[in-house]
């Protein structure tokens, strides 16, 4: 009988204790491997969100915080002098401003954004109707609005709905403004209750009364293939030193290094804590176990059996507990990885098409060398406890006792 | 002259702007200059000493720069939402911050503040100060009023929940593991119960000794963890706030998080005990003395 056949008859004879030891490892594994998940999840999805626009290039102010960099000052020009660089295929830009919808106690707090891309600039995703390049409605501007924002005030393609823009630094209201609801969209840079209203600049203009700076909150450029976006956003900040333009792989790097910092390190501190656990549980049972068993080690070895595969039969036993409680923790872990992702996708203001967990191969291998070097040192003890055995002096206590 | 990249300067009475620090310890000879506190990590960044004079401006420009002089130092209050940022802080009186940052071309600016914080005589009663922050907006459209109850706190309120599902995941692998423990222990004592049920102890003396050693080893095995965790408070809270160079406290383990524990792990262990315990006592005893 081979190593592997004895260390499954031993766990079928314990039956009670080996689907209990696979359980706890199975549900330990699946914590470990959502932790896992989570340890590189955000900057996977952030890295996914970023890529699936259109743009490869943030342009934004000079100065400022990583995300409250200044307004760009006369953006038509800066538009045009970076339109015309040989490594930029496209440029756009957009604007933002706090807006009211309707008024008295039922108003609707809501974001304008002013886009110059029709299509929406990649910040948003069409679920109905069309984008912004509809011609406007005599002096209604076309407007695409979130699905939060549609559900809350029942507004479906080609209904028209007043807005009045906020003004910063100003303690003036502006006059509201007409909007017809060209689409609705998901935008997955915003929170998943956010309500916002993308329009083209025209519209936006309307919506402070016709009376604008020449400013953008931040623009988008497209590198040309040839160039690639590291040499494009090289080139514009050669072009203007007085602003800062990133390539998506610079805006990702910058968000690993500043967002969201204390997940990571959860993960790795919840990681390790639950591969050491797994350790002691696993150890201990096998330790238990084959202290148990003293006596049935000690015959098998005066029949013969060598060191060597009563140690592979307990490798065998640890690699059986840990392996199958292992292989239950990943459709486990899947599980709890959609209710924890849940739970803190609820914070305020998280980007709704930012995941905490996502998975990816790096993770599952990760998952599987911890379980093998678990099942490893795990079964170190019982193995020397097992082949350091005195033979004759155990089988004599267990006949007497 | 040497400038320091944009940091955030906070008037007495409104929220943060973006300033930068152009010069320090440089001599002036016009009127004397306004005080401003300097925070801590700006200081040691900037290599400045309180008496100091610098100028600040509100673009790296320099446009409409005026001089100050460090009066002090401060520690800036520990925030949650802002641990991992590097405190690159000043205070100014709101005045001088608005002279700074007022656009000449909006007048209405030299006399604009992003935040007016609003102390509620009756601020216990959530539901009051939402209906004020409702009626404020309503009435002002241009002015949005939020309860800070809703704001920043809910974060921590997901953050708890996160916390607490991780706790019931490790609490149900625990309570597989220690119930395969209490079935080895069990086990080990078949011979011994078969004898104390032979001389005639009956199964509810033998099952409520076993309860009562469950629950012991469980409040012992409690009591270690929560000795543990108080341990290994004091280290977090240095690594992390030498990390990220902040007085915040990241972990603290409070009387109410200790007797939580101790509820939860005493009814575990005890369950377990017993639960091993019954699948021997409902053998009979010659089941449990042969060998």
């Amino acid at each position: 009988m081979t190593a592997f056949a004895l260390a499954w008859r031993t766990a079928r004879r314990y039956r009670a204790r080996a689907v209990l030891a696979v359980v706890g490892v199975a549900v330990i594994g699946a914590l470990n491997f959502d932790m896992l998940l989570l340890s590189h999840g955000l900057m996977l999805s952030f890295a996914d969100l970023i890529n699936s626009t259109g743009y490869d290039i943030r342009i934004a102010g000079g100065t400022g915080l990583a995300l409250s960099r200044t307004p760009l000052d006369n953006s038509t020009a800066l538009m045009n002098e970076i339109a015309a660089l040989p490594q930029v295929e496209a440029v756009a830009a957009m604007r933002t401003a706090d807006a009211v919808i309707g008024k008295g106690r039922g108003a609707q707090q809501a974001e304008l954004i002013g886009s110059s891309d029709a299509g929406g600039l990649g910040i948003w995703k069409p679920v109905s109707g069309a984008d912004l390049s509809a011609p406007p409605n005599g002096a209604v501007a076309p407007a695409v609005i979130s699905r939060p924002l549609s559900d809350l005030l029942h507004l479906t393609p080609g209904a028209v709905f007043t807005l009045r823009a906020r003004i910063g630094d100003s303690l003036s209201a502006m006059p509201a403004v007409s909007l017809r609801v060209a689409g609705v969209a998901e935008f997955p840079f915003e929170s998943q209750q956010a309500a916002i209203v993308a329009t083209t600049m025209e519209g936006f203009r309307a919506a402070h009364g016709g009376v604008l700076n020449d400013q953008a909150t931040f623009m988008f450029a497209r590198s040309r293939r040839s160039a690639g976006p590291d040499a494009a956003a090289a080139a514009i900040n050669r072009l203007r030193p007085d602003v800062h333009a990133f390539s998506n792989e610079q805006v990702i790097a910058n968000f690993g290094r500043n967002a969201f910092t204390y997940f990571r390190q959860i993960s790795i501190v919840l990681s390790t804590t639950t591969g050491v656990f797994s350790f002691l549980l696993v150890a201990t049972l096998l330790t238990v176990s084959v202290n148990q068993r003293l006596g049935e080690v000690a015959a098998l070895r005066a029949l013969g059996i060598a060191r060597r595969r009563i140690a592979a039969t307990l490798l065998w036993e640890s690699a059986l507990l840990v392996g199958i409680g292992g292989l239950f923790a990943l459709p486990l872990g899947e599980l709890l990885a959609l209710v924890l992702d849940r739970i803190l996708r609820g914070m305020p203001g998280l980007p709704s098409g930012l995941h905490f967990f996502v998975f990816e191969p790096r993770s599952l291998a990760l998952h599987a060398a911890v379980l093998a070097a678990t099942a490893l040192v795990a079964a170190m003890y019982p193995v020397w406890l097992a082949v350091k055995l005195p033979i004759a002096q155990t089988l004599r206590q267990e006949v007497v006792s | 002259m040497r400038s320091l990249p944009g940091f955030g300067a906070r008037g007495s009475l409104l929220a943060g702007w973006l300033l930068v620090l152009l010069a320090s310890t440089s001599a002036f000879a016009d009127s004397a200059p306004a005080d401003i506190l300097v925070s801590r990590q700006l200081l040691a960044k900037a290599h400045l000493s309180i008496g100091d004079v610098v100028t600040l401006a509100a673009d790296s420009s320099g446009t409409r720069a005026r001089r100050f002089r460090v009066a002090g130092v401060y520690e800036p209050t520990p925030d949650p939402m802002r641990f991992n940022v590097e405190r690159i802080e000043a205070r100014l009186h709101l005045d001088d911050l608005l002279q700074i940052t007022a656009d000449p071309a909006n007048p209405a600016s030299a006399d604009a503040v992003s935040v007016i914080n609003v102390g509620l005589q009756n601020a216990s009663d959530p539901a009051s100060v939402r209906s004020f922050a409702r009626t404020l907006s309503a009435r002002t459209p241009f002015i949005y009023s939020e309860s800070t109850r809703d704001s920043d706190n809910y974060t921590f309120v997901v953050i708890d929940r996160f916390h607490a599902a991780i706790a019931a995941v490790t609490v149900i692998g625990s309570t597989a593991f220690l119930l395969a423990l209490m079935v080895i222990r069990a086990e080990e004592r078949k011979e011994t119960v078969g004898v104390l049920r032979l001389i005639g102890i009956s199964r509810k003396t033998i099952m409520t000794e076993v309860v009562v050693e469950g629950l012991l080893v469980a409040i012992a095995g409690a009591a270690v963890g929560v000795l543990i965790a108080a341990g290994a408070q004091s280290s977090v809270n240095r690594f992390f706030q030498a990390r990220y160079d902040t007085t915040l406290i990241f972990m603290r383990i409070s009387a109410r998080i200790a007797l939580r524990s101790i509820a939860v792990a005493v009814p575990v262990g005890v369950a377990a005990g017993a639960v091993a315990s019954w699948t021997l006592l409902r053998r009979g005893t010659s089941a449990l003395v042969r060998r």
